[in-house]
């Protein structure tokens, strides 16, 4: 048993996925199966494995994902970020209000998203890395910040998106493309170009190297000449460019949005951060496990609803998943020291 | 000296992959002052904390006052008089004096804390030790030498009969070691068994009865201190004779040019008014006791912490450095005295943090270029004879020696001509040393400029070309290595402030 | 002589970093807006909206009391907000669907949040789990598990005729004078009363003193022989107990409460006991500093919409706020 694990482990895609990713995904399988049971057994035989659920989850799986990413570099440098969803539904809404109120073109208010995002980021960013403050209390006066600001700027009304056959509606196709009777996941697709992007700035470039590192030891870093503060805040305001782009495949899948909402994503983007296996200490990050941690979360999410069960389910759901990582996290730590 | 009142016997504790203490004997009697000494990591620390309950012993017998005991926390062993007096002071900051005192046993009427009481008994306390703070003051406004004393009337006020200090001058000036030894002796007279946790030779013959010495976790034996010599505790310490030849003159060439000038330097209390010069190829030390500003002035030269003035020259050039980058980006290294906090970033490999100072000169476009990088690396673990299985290991696996080689390999990556050496054989074992002397020794020689800050006295007058001597924030001399002698650097280091405030109005006037 | 200068100087720079300098500039900065309120809007001036600022205010400074604990032992408490919804969805649940006496309600209301203190506590002091992460857990969870016991219900407490109406009173006792009804803000008597014990609590009692001594050097405090883990859990579960009291308060003040809510509630009890003094990093913090800020985050609530700044305003302000305390109370620890 032990061996054949040994043997598993020593696979050539095991160890480049690295282990703990390839058990996730046996457990996005497992869940799948276990969906595919239990709703059949708790709702009246209902069908879990079925088209339209899977393209209802990979279409929350986008926009979480884009949040998860984000939020993986802020946490690889030892922050936290709980300002991402209402940053993502206040970048939504200005520029959705923009588009239908003061006629922008659809692709100006596109490139709006993840702009606006990237300022809040940048505040963020700004009070965290010079000011020294404590990050997750500062994203928590940004969340309020970024409700208080999308909900202003829309007069406290609902924003909708135009429908894929309105004008401007072609930007629903960067989340689905139907080609024919040919549906295309595009979104899937940016999402893996962008995750392999952000791979690679993690790993490959002077920018993730300096964000791992001052994670891990920020005076080392500091001490090494390095300009810790400006790394840092680069890592907030991508999270905050990500949380704006998200806010297109939000839209791309839901069209509309409501003022003064947002925050329950954030959970699950941590969540999906934290189990894909990076660390809450910061200093080691995974963006392939953040992308299949985004998953799980949409998946869970979908069997939840299969099971017949009320969306309420879904928040204490993931407050356990999340503890349950962190303290794995923690205590695998503690065990090291 | 009085009858036996604490015997530890075999006491023996492994932790994984340590073993820390292998059945060590100890004992103490009533009314004697008892050193234990020995190298870093000797496991002096460790059997005090087996002897308080912190860790529990794997085997071994502890015998106090003729019943065998076997205390689970600090709370038993205080109970039945054992205290340590730690040498991270143990205070709570936010609490008043008192309040810390008696912490954990305060005085109640109901629910309610009686305050007054206890302030009341603190001052009782006190008298009784002659020492004069007032129970009612926030702990943090006082100097370190006042915690102290409270942590002392904190012991004495838990009937202590066994008092364990733990390197108790470290962070202490001359006079408050002199206060501190007045209050040792007094608690000696009145019967107290006192274990005294120390490094500092002369302490060590000034104020303790006996003398037992650990090594590597093995018990090597007990002396009478009056019987001993320095070199006899030593030679029980590192298990050889030393042989360590201070440096007879400087190797500096006749002429060589001043890579680095700084004048009037200042930072804060700890950094007043500092000048010096650094030349090319000298290796120049910095002596004086812990607490004298020595690291100060490194980290403000450095640009680590904030300077409220004071000129820096580099070959003959003013230079403007505010942070850590200006430094570095100037030629500056500093290597820091605490290795983990502030060297190396222990959860990345040797690669990472060998060229974390200089990661912009390995990109290619906007990529690392990791093959440059490898072989860069593997030239300076090769250089260095880092001991590693492979230069992605991740530096948290090495040892003490080999990490600071990979701290040392990040500053000769980067190319720096004036590297500050901050305690750099601290914690490295004695072979290990060696070797970071003789690499020292060779980077002079190959024209960098090193500041070397030391606390060990061989070490400064083996190593230093030039010696500046600190104290309490101050520059208090400047001696040529060929004149130099440890009663000379010892002068220096523990020179009364005022005395020299005064002396130099004098020669205002 | 330059030594007396050196040390009137660092006397006044010490004040000026002080607690009681800042309580000082609160006091002053609730005049001034107070002032402008009155100034800039003549329907301010009404009895009716001083009522109205303490009602709004009870269940905010109940919750902001109680981190204040958390706080001081340099951890926080994000669950407050949505566990108050879901107490108190609970209690008027039993109530409502089967009949539990109010009494009853009001017990386990209290109950629960103790209940969430300690799991708060424990996660914190025994598992480790970062505080702020083991306390999102804990909102996500409450937010979540109050709509699934009760099937998404709203809920409401007694109110109007009802039988029980009566403990509305007891916050807000209507008096028949004269000119018709005058509402009295008897509330505000129970929350000076209970800034006066949870003063005591904290500086005069066990669990406050350990309190401070794990925000201080809760190394040094486990060495000390304190069972450093039960006065941490006790801690949080000083807070929860508040949230559960606030939880009782919020349903005698507005009697109706809507799953899902809550979310942002802690967030001004936070920012009110940061304005109010309460280090981030620990140690220190007062009750009456956390009153004065309670007081001016109140003020702001119920006086924004009075110069034309609705809700909106407010969630934009009090961030603004939030961020503005914690960035003073930085600089004042910073050195």
């Amino acid at each position: 048993m032990k061996k054949a694990l040994e043997k598993f482990k020593s696979l050539k895609l095991v160890r480049i996925m690295g282990f703990n990713r390839v058990v996730l995904i046996g457990v996005i399988i497992l869940l799948c199966l276990l969906f595919q049971v239990l709703s059949a057994v708790l709702n009246h035989g209902n069908v879990f494995l079925t088209y339209a659920r899977f393209s209802s989850a990979m279409n929350y799986g986008y926009f979480i994902g884009f949040l998860a990413l984000g939020v993986t570099f802020v946490i690889a440098t030892g922050g936290i970020d709980f300002s991402i969803g209402p940053v993502m539904f206040c970048a939504a809404l200005v520029s959705g209000y923009c588009f239908n109120n003061y006629g922008f073109p659809m692709w100006v208010a596109l490139i709006m998203c993840p702009l606006i995002g990237a300022l809040f980021g940048s505040v963020g960013g700004f009070f965290v890395a010079y000011l020294h403050l404590p990050s997750f209390i500062t994203s928590l006066a940004l969340m309020q910040i970024a409700k208080g600001v999308g909900s202003i700027f829309t007069k406290t009304q609902n924003v909708s998106w135009p429908g894929s056959d309105d004008p401007g509606g072609w930007y629903r196709s960067l989340s689905n493309l139907t080609v024919g009777s040919v549906n295309i996941p595009t979104g899937l697709i940016i999402l893996i170009v962008l995750a392999i992007i952000l791979s690679i700035v993690l790993n490959k470039t002077r920018a993730g190297r300096y964000m791992i590192c001052l994670g891990a030891n920020r005076e080392a870093v500091r001490l090494s000449g390095v300009d810790t503060r400006r790394w840092e805040m680069l890592a907030y305001v991508i999270c905050g460019a990500l949380a704006g782009f998200a806010a297109i495949f939000y839209v791309g899948c839901y069209t509309t949005v409501q003022p003064v909402k947002g925050d329950t994503f954030n959970n699950e983007a941590i969540a999906a951060c934290v189990m894909g296996g990076t660390s809450m200490a910061g200093g080691l990050a995974s963006i392939l496990g953040t992308v299949i941690g985004a998953f799980i979360i949409a998946i869970m999410q979908e069997g939840i609803l299969s099971m017949g069960f009320n969306i309420a389910f879904q928040y204490s759901l993931t407050a356990l998943i999340l503890l349950g990582a962190v303290i794995a996290d923690v205590t695998s730590r503690r065990r090291k020291n | 000296m009085g009858e036996v009142i604490l015997t530890m016997k075999g006491i023996d504790k492994t932790f994984p992959g340590v073993h820390a203490l292998d059945h060590v004997d100890f004992e103490v009697r009533k009314g004697e002052v008892h050193a234990l000494m020995g190298e870093n990591g000797a496991g002096k620390s460790t059997l005090m904390k087996v002897l308080t309950g912190i860790y529990t012993k794997d085997s071994g017998t502890i015998t106090y006052e003729g019943r065998e005991v076997e205390f689970h926390n600090p709370r038993e062993a205080q109970a039945a008089g054992i205290v340590i007096v730690h040498q991270e002071l143990n205070m709570m900051g936010h609490l008043t004096v008192a309040q810390n005192i008696f912490i954990g046993r305060e005085p109640r009427r109901g629910l309610f804390i009686k305050d007054a009481e206890m302030n009341a008994e603190a001052r009782k306390l006190f008298a009784q030790l002659n020492i004069d703070i007032d129970p009612r003051e926030t702990m943090s406004n006082l100097t370190v030498a006042k915690q102290q004393m409270c942590e002392i009337a904190k012991a004495i006020s838990h009937e202590a009969k066994v008092i364990i200090f733990d390197e108790p001058t470290a962070a202490l000036t001359d006079t408050e070691i002199e206060q501190l030894f007045v209050i040792i002796r007094d608690l000696r007279a009145k019967g107290y068994g006192i274990v005294y946790i120390s490094h500092r030779m002369d302490e060590i013959k000034k104020i303790t009865d006996r003398v037992s010495v650990m090594r590597d976790g093995q018990y090597i034996g007990t002396l009478i201190t009056e019987e001993c010599t320095k070199e006899d505790i030593i030679n029980m310490m590192v298990g050889r004779v030393i042989y360590e030849e201070p440096k007879t003159h400087s190797m500096v060439e006749e002429g060589a040019p001043v890579v680095l000038k700084v004048e009037h330097l200042n930072a804060g209390r700890m950094v007043q008014d500092v000048s010096f010069e650094l030349r090319k190829g000298e290796i120049l030390g910095f002596a004086g006791l812990v607490g004298a500003g020595r690291t100060e002035t490194a980290r403000a030269l450095f640009g680590a912490d904030p300077k409220q003035g004071g000129d820096i020259y580099i070959d003959g050039k003013k230079v403007d450095i505010r942070s850590p980058k200006d430094a570095v980006e100037a030629g500056i290294s500093y290597l820091s005295e605490d290795r983990k906090r502030f060297g190396i970033v222990l959860k990345k490999n040797i690669i990472e943090n060998s060229t974390l100072a200089t990661l912009h000169e390995y990109v290619k476009g906007p990529f690392i270029d990791k093959p440059k990088e490898a072989k860069a690396t593997q030239k300076y673990v090769d250089l260095l004879k880092t001991k590693t299985p492979g230069i992605d290991q991740l530096v948290m696996n090495l040892s003490g020696g080999n990490q600071q080689k990979v701290v040392i390999a990040k500053w000769l990556v980067n190319d720096s001509r004036i590297m500050i050496f901050d305690e750099p054989t601290r914690g490295i074992d004695v072979g290990a040393k060696q070797e970071i002397y003789e690499l020292m020794n060779q980077l002079a020689k190959s024209g960098k400029a090193i500041i070397m800050i030391s606390s060990e006295m061989t070490e400064i007058l083996r190593m230093s070309d030039r010696i500046v001597v600190m104290c309490e924030g101050r520059k208090t001399g400047e001696l040529d290595i060929a004149e130099a002698t440890q009663e000379k650097i010892m002068t220096l280091a523990t020179r009364d402030i005022d005395m020299q405030n005064s002396k130099a109005m004098e020669e205002g006037a | 002589m330059e030594n007396t200068i050196d040390r009137k100087k660092a006397a006044r720079s010490a004040f000026i970093r002080s607690s009681a300098f800042q309580r000082l500039i609160i006091i002053a900065v609730l005049i001034l807006l107070y002032g402008y309120f009155y100034a800039a809007s003549t329907s301010f001036r009404k009895y009716t909206t001083l009522v109205q600022i303490c009602s709004n205010m009870y269940y905010t400074l109940l919750m902001a009391i109680g981190v204040t604990f958390p706080l001081i032992t340099g951890g926080n408490d994000l669950s407050m907000g949505t566990g108050l919804i879901c107490y108190s969805l609970i209690g008027s649940y039993l109530m409502r669907i089967y009949g539990w006496p109010l009494w009853a309600a009001i017990v386990i209301t209290i109950a629960m949040g103790v209940t969430m203190g300690f799991i708060n506590g424990f996660g914190v002091a025994k598992l480790d789990v970062p505080p702020f992460i083991m306390t999102l857990a804990s909102m996500m969870f409450c937010r979540g598990i109050g709509s699934i016991l009760t099937g998404g219900f709203s809920g409401t407490w007694p109110d109007g005729a009802e039988p029980g109406a009566g403990f509305r009173n007891a916050f807000r006792l209507i008096v028949k004078t004269e000119s018709g009804r005058m509402p009295i803000p008897l509330g505000m008597v129970w929350m000076i009363l209970l800034v006066i014990i949870m003063t005591l609590v904290l500086n005069k009692t066990r669990v406050g003193r350990y309190t401070i001594a794990i925000g201080s050097n809760k190394e040094a405090l486990k060495l000390s022989g304190v069972n450093v883990l039960k006065w941490h859990i006790f801690a949080y579960m000083i807070c929860g107990f508040m949230t559960g009291l606030a939880a009782v308060t919020y349903a005698a003040t507005f009697s109706n409460i809507t799953p899902g809510q809550g979310a942002g509630f802690e967030l001004n009890a936070i920012g009110a006991a940061i304005i109010g003094g309460t280090a981030m990093t620990g140690g220190s913090g007062s009750v009456i500093g956390t009153f004065l800020g309670v007081l001016l985050i109140s003020l702001l609530q119920v006086g924004l919409p009075f110069v034309g700044l609705n809700a909106d305003w407010q969630l934009l302000i009090t961030g603004c706020i939030l961020l503005g305390a914690v960035t003073i109370d930085k600089m004042r620890n910073s050195r």
